[in-house]
């Protein structure tokens, strides 16, 4: 499973990540930010496909995905 | 660097000499840094494939929200020039060193409106550089006036009953004036604008892309609902239907080889060199 992280001190909150997700991975937090702003979270990730749109569509360069080895679903492979 | 940061922070300056640089100067939503997002993604994945070397790449922009994006930020070569004469600059540092990898941020007015000869000249020349010219439509630094890509009919600061002229095509421009590669994204585009800028950076000669961007303070309206619209409005070129009911095309309109000023020049060094060569053990 993949982790979203979001500098706050970067993030605007234009939600332009939420928008281009294509798997709607992401949401938005709803609560308004000391400098004004609604940052997203972490939405369903477990629909995150690690594709990273949502790295490429940041104007700020806020959000970075991780991959979580420890809670990567086994495959027919691995077992 | 960490991991659980953005992969794209290691080409800039976080912190200066007069404290934190990010996070960046562009409003919220602003089209200009998602512009330099994907340039960095297209120079990243040319650096990994060994395609080229972070000494021989340099950024040059000039005056305007898109121009912001150069020295300030950014841990290449760069150059934060004069207003619409980024161009000229770039074929200075082409004679210096015709080397380099040169990459120019141009905003829609810097471009065509103040800089309209050098880009004109520039894509006559096949100048061996990659403009990347961020087009939001009016002029976003002074206060989001009417510029010469303001669509018809469009309400600004200084048109609020509507834009009574035509917008410029700088795509068409590009092509005619004979730039060698020439494609439109928009910022809804991000994988297809970091192939496009993949493409121009390779190309030998002048590339010119222009990516549609979002200002949503002038325009005064929500950045998700910007690039939502920079969708509906742009189609593939190739579609005739949804061009005839008038969306503006977006793709590759040209993408050819021709001789590029820097080696046609160096053939005429070359054999300056081999007549002088010649005379002297004569």
């Amino acid at each position: 499973m993949y982790r979203l992280n979001l500098n706050t001190a970067y993030c605007k909150g234009c939600g332009i990540c939420i928008e281009a997700c294509p798997k709607n991975a992401i949401a938005s937090s709803g609560r308004i930010d000391g400098k004004g702003h609604v940052l997203p979270q972490e939405g369903d990730m477990k629909r995150c496909s690690g594709c990273r749109l949502c790295e490429l569509v940041c104007p700020d360069f806020a959000i970075a995905l991780t991959e979580d080895a420890s809670t990567k679903e086994e495959t027919d492979e691995d077992k | 660097m960490t991991d659980t940061a953005h992969p794209m922070l290691k080409y800039l300056k976080t912190t200066g000499p007069s404290g934190p640089r990010l996070p960046f100067i562009m409003c919220p939503g602003c089209g200009a840094g998602q512009v330099l997002n994907y340039t960095l993604h297209a120079v990243d994945q040319l650096l990994a494939e060994g395609e080229l070397q972070k000494k021989d790449v340099v950024f040059i922009s000039g005056v305007g929200c898109s121009s912001r994006l150069t020295s300030h930020y950014l841990q290449f070569d760069s150059g934060w020039t004069i207003h619409g004469r980024s161009l000229a600059i770039a074929t200075g540092a082409l004679l210096a060193n015709p080397n380099l990898k040169i990459i120019v941020f141009t905003g829609d007015g810097d471009a065509a409106a103040i800089g309209g000869n050098h880009f004109i000249h520039a894509c006559r020349r096949n100048l061996n550089v990659t403009i990347i010219c961020i087009n939001n439509g009016l002029y976003g630094m002074t206060g989001g006036q009417v510029a010469p890509t303001t669509a018809a009919g469009a309400a600004t600061t200084t048109t609020p009953h509507g834009n009574v002229e035509d917008p410029f095509d700088l795509c068409r421009l590009a092509e005619t004036a004979g730039a060698a590669y020439v494609a439109r994204w928009s910022t809804a585009h991000p994988r297809q604008s970091v192939k496009a800028v993949v493409k121009g950076i390779r190309k030998n000669g002048a590339a010119f892309i222009e990516i549609l961007s979002q200002c949503p303070v002038h325009k005064k309206t929500d950045p998700v609902e910007m690039f939502k619209e920079l969708r509906q409005i742009t189609a593939r070129s190739t579609d005739a239907a949804a061009m005839a009911s008038g969306k503006i095309p977006v793709g590759e309109f040209c993408d050819i080889d021709k001789p590029d000023w820097i080696s046609r020049y160096q053939r005429i060094i070359d054999q300056l060199r081999r007549q002088e060569d010649h005379s002297c053990t004569v």
